[in-house]
């Protein structure tokens, strides 16, 4: 093992397990107000106004109206308000926000205001949308001609639902006017800087005109990528008017019903095959992006360029959308559009596989991709991929192939079970010429005259650890012992804009920025002195460049690699499944700190059983999420999956921080098509097309079975 | 903040119930769910009276605020009890949960008081002026309804002595711990001579209710088990027709096949 790899005790481990760390709701309430949100009761409806309540001193209704400059928050487009216009447009969207000093009586003041709603049809179904957020198409080969060539069409279409974040902390943002007339926003959040973008464009007020902080955060997962700007953006506009710091954070329910969520997903996939191989693919995917457009964009690109799996497939068309719907739009979640992709590619290939008498994965290792072919949108994989040798690796570690053979024998009585695996990839970074044309990240060392050194730079800790992990990076390479290093939580006032906490890219892009900027003062150390340095990304030379119009080019650098398999047992008189192991092994290059990336692994892993098994969430035929407490929406414990063992495998990467690659997202995305796989083979072999794929799923299917 | 009075006998526990309207408070496991303002409590912990499992001759008395923990740790529980117990939410709940409180909040998912139908237990049930033995089917009646009076506490859960040994238990929940119940499942069976004397089958959860049908019940009672597997399948629609279900976390269908299935696997454990 290298040894940057080798385990510290994380920097914000004492303050957090001790609980001195602050986060957003900890600042004392003196001299805050507490905002609370008036939200919509219906999924679409013209307001004709809202009868609030006479309000005491010292008591706020702050809405569009107050917005000083353009009710619209700096997202990717610019259609998400800050409180709602004339119209609602989803269950739970911010009509207004009531503030005050008294949280009761402001939840009073809002309970009692009435909205007079005209209601209008809403649209819930997104395979009737009207409107399309975003479309992508792509493909290179002859597609038509593959599938007129070949011996036998399948033609499948695969299904995902929602996937709740279940972060610890909520949603929680707080807004300070400060005397120089600075707006300082600060909350709960993965990126600082946007945040700083989108209150900047609300309030007018230009760079100077606003910092923003991430405080101590409880959890992101891609949750808190988006919505803090929006909630951000609602608590400056309420401080602006009310003159006063004012904070709002949402309870649990308000959380899980009007936050972000991953996309529901319908995913048509055909396959010609001809010889026994797949030699085209034609990819439908729809994704219900909800009220308004967010992330999804980018969301949906991802899904797209990801869309052929791990194999490299002759002929393929991908064609994309993210439609509106009037519910809670939905958003990044960890995998970020790759794990309904890769549960429909990865289930496709085993149907195909079981259809022609041919073992799943035999199958998929005879069309897996190798080092120089084409990636979907006509890149190149650079690097080795070391798929196979980690087949070999989980094979010895879990007995999956002699397990798959004797599990695939007719089963009856009560517990019948199955094994399933899913390869899986995960490009680092963001997608395509973003890093390079848009996002420009830029970090800064600072070294005190002490000897110490402050890593400057936006990337938030969201209990992934970066914290400590980039430290560690500027440590090793200035020689320096890892106390003399230390990263704080970014304020926009003080650090450069390194990019969005997202895309698996913190340690692959920031961190090897860092390690750059760390030669540079290496080679410039002056003992004593106060001195600076400074690093910009440029893209790697060996990347052929993204053209975003026809959607060609390396869509990321460098790419993680998973094997995940998933054995279980089902009960068939109750329809519960037992997970008896978990096994994953995962190329994330150099873990800069195996805990903290088996921790990843581990959290990562679990999440994406949580979302294949038992986390089902959806709304009513109102346009309503019932389900929104942990009560009802439930998430695996510890007690679940037992048995879960996760492995790494190093193929280190030449340009990233001493080989590491993108590690955050990958280990969830392979669960999915592992777990229904497995469930498959238990319920007899039938093939699945969906998750969750719940305790009632497998009553229904054995039910069905028996008639 | 929580007001309330804390008793410390259960004379003291009872004037204080019939002179205020306080809310008995054994174990607070659900105030997260129902914390409503402006309610006193009135907190039973400290009462000895109702602390203790002792057995006398025909029951084995488990005090109403008896935790789910010290039953586990008690000789006397019988195993069906202690089956049940065990699966309930995890140890932190159970070190503060009691019996009293899994009937007194009247959760048709609380998964010590289908084994109590199921046992066919009885509560021991006093106030200020007089005490009563009451089934458990007239205390707990449906759900957030129960037979008790002003003025009333649930003192004892009183398990037979005799004729539990044979039974069957399942909780189907949604995950391995922390889960409310989907379905539970308690079977219990009685056979003396080669003729079965008991078939008592309860449902919990399911259609938001507790349910035992004691007339199907007695269809096979007096019969061998042989004799009764000719009529299972008629007693098993019967049971088809007459469950509860409803659409709550799971839907309807599934609750009526996994009742029935539950139901199948109890009679088959034993011959039928």
């Amino acid at each position: 093992m290298d040894k940057i790899s080798h385990s510290v005790m994380k920097k914000d481990h004492a303050p957090k397990v001790s609980g001195r760390s602050v986060y957003v709701s900890d600042y004392p309430p003196e001299g805050v107000l507490c905002g609370k949100m008036l939200r919509s009761t219906v999924a679409r409806a013209r307001i004709l106004d809202v009868d609030a309540p006479p309000l005491p001193d010292g008591y706020f209704y702050v809405d569009a109206r107050d917005v000083p400059e353009e009710n619209a928050v700096e997202i990717v487009l610019y259609d998400t308000p800050v409180f709602c216009r004339e119209t609602v447009e989803y269950i739970g969207e911010p009509i207004a926000m009531l503030c005050g000093p008294d949280e009761k009586t402001v939840e009073r003041l809002r309970d009692e205001c009435r909205v007079r709603y005209e209601q209008l049809e809403p649209v819930l179904d997104p395979n009737r949308a009207q409107e399309t957020f975003f479309e992508y198409k792509f493909g290179h080969g002859d597609v038509e001609k593959a599938f007129a060539e070949a011996d036998k069409i399948f033609d499948e279409t695969f299904e995902t639902g929602y996937h709740e974040h279940a972060y610890l902390e909520t949603q929680g943002m707080m807004a300070e006017p400060e005397e120089n007339g600075r707006m300082f926003v600060h909350g709960s959040a993965q990126n600082a800087y946007y945040i700083h973008d989108a209150v900047k464009r609300v309030l007018g007020c230009g760079d100077g005109g606003v910092h923003a902080l991430q405080d101590v955060t409880g959890g992101g997962f891609g949750g808190k990528e988006e919505y803090p700007s929006i909630l951000g953006c609602q608590v400056a506009v309420a401080a602006h008017k009310c003159g006063k710091p004012v904070r709002c954070v949402l309870d649990r329910r308000e959380d899980m019903q009007c936050t972000s969520k991953r996309h529901p997903s319908v995913c048509c996939y055909r396959a010609a095959v001809k010889d026994g191989r797949v030699t085209a693919l034609d990819v439908d995917v729809l994704f219900n992006a909800g009220a308004y457009s967010t992330l999804s964009g980018l969301v949906l690109q991802r899904a797209v360029f990801m869309a052929e799996g791990v194999y490299s497939i002759p002929h393929i068309r991908v064609h994309g959308r993210a439609v509106k719907t009037n519910t809670t739009p939905c958003g990044a979640y960890r995998g970020f559009g790759a794990p309904q992709v890769f549960f429909a590619v990865e289930t496709l290939m085993n149907h195909i596989a079981r259809d022609l008498g041919v073992d799943p994965l035999v199958f998929k290792a005879a069309h897996l991709a190798r080092q120089g072919d084409l990636t979907a949108t006509c890149g190149r994989y650079h690097f080795p991929i070391p798929l196979p040798a980690m087949i070999e690796k989980i094979d010895r570690a879990c007995g999956y192939r002699k397990k798959a053979v004797s599990y695939g024998q007719p089963q009856s009585g009560r517990y019948r079970r199955g094994i399933g695996l899913s390869l899986c990839s995960h490009g680092g970074g963001l997608n395509g010429a973003t890093e390079n044309e848009l996002t420009k990240s830029v970090v800064r060392l600072h070294k005190n005259a002490d000897g110490t050194v402050e890593v400057l730079a936006a990337n938030g800790e969201i209990g992934q650890g970066l914290r400590t992990t980039f430290p560690k990076i500027v440590a090793e390479t200035l020689g320096l012992p890892l106390d003399k290093v230390f990263y704080d939580h970014p304020d926009t006032a003080r650090v450069p804009n390194s990019g969005p906490t997202a895309g698996s890219r913190s340690i692959l892009i920031a961190g090897e920025l860092l390690r750059r900027a760390a030669v540079k003062l290496r080679e410039q150390w002056a003992d004593g002195q106060e001195q600076e340095v400074e690093e910009h990304y440029h893209d790697p030379d060996f990347l052929i460049p993204f053209d975003m119009e026809k959607m060609e080019g390396d869509a990321y650098p460098a790419y993680s690699w998973s094997v995940s398999v998933i054995e279980l047992e089902v009960d068939t008189l109750t329809g519960i499944s037992k997970v008896l192991g978990a096994y994953g092994i995962f190329d994330v290059g150099t873990p800069i700190d195996r805990n903290i990336v088996m921790g990843q692994m581990e959290g990562g892993f679990l999440q994406g059983i949580g979302f294949a098994s038992m986390e089902k969430m959806a709304y009513d035929r109102n346009g309503f999420i019932r389900n929104n407490n942990f009560a009802d929406y439930l998430i695996p414990t510890a007690k679940d999956v037992p048995n879960l063992k996760t492995m790494l495998h190093v193929e280190s990467y030449p340009f990233g921080p001493y080989g590491a690659k993108g590690a955050g997202e990958l280990p969830l995305v392979g669960a999915p098509a592992a777990y229904l796989a497995a469930m498959e083979q238990a319920l007899g072999g039938r093939p699945l097309h969906h998750v969750p794929f719940t305790a009632e799923d497998t009553i229904l299917a054995l039910a069905k079975e028996e008639r | 903040m929580v007001n309330g009075y804390t008793a410390s006998s259960l004379k003291e526990a009872l004037t204080i119930l019939a002179e205020t309207n306080a809310v008995p408070y054994a174990g607070g496991t659900d105030l997260m769910l129902e914390n409503r303002p402006g309610v006193k409590y009135l907190f039973l912990k400290k009462i000895p009276e109702l602390r203790s499992i002792t057995a006398d001759e025909r029951y084995i008395r488990i005090g109403a605020a008896v935790t789910f923990t010290e039953a586990l740790a008690s000789p006397l529980v019988p195993p069906l009890m202690k089956e049940a117990v065990s699966h309930i939410a995890a140890p932190a709940i159970r070190n503060a949960g009691t019996f009293g409180g899994n009937i007194g909040n009247g959760s048709d998912k609380a998964d010590t008081v289908v084994v109590e139908f199921a046992a066919d237990a009885k509560a021991r049930i006093v106030s200020k002026e007089k005490e009563r033995i009451a089934d458990i089917d007239k205390v707990f009646l449906s759900r957030k309804h129960l037979g008790l009076s002003d003025g009333e506490l649930i003192a004892e859960i009183l398990l037979p002595r005799k004729g539990l040994e044979r039974y069957a238990y399942t909780k189907v929940g949604g995950r391995q711990s922390q889960a409310v119940s989907f379905v539970s499942f308690a079977g219990v069976f009685g056979l003396e001579n080669g003729r079965i004397t008991n078939a008592a089958a309860a449902f919990g959860a399911a259609g938001d209710a507790v349910q035992r049908y004691r007339d199907i019940e007695k269809s096979l009672i007096g019969k061998t088990p042989d004799e009764a597997k000719k009529v299972k399948a008629d007693y098993l629609r019967a049971y088809e027709e007459r469950i509860l279900v409803n659409q709550s976390r799971v839907g309807p269908e599934y609750q009526r096949i996994v009742c029935l299935n539950l139901l199948n696997d109890f009679l088959s454990r034993f011959g039928v």
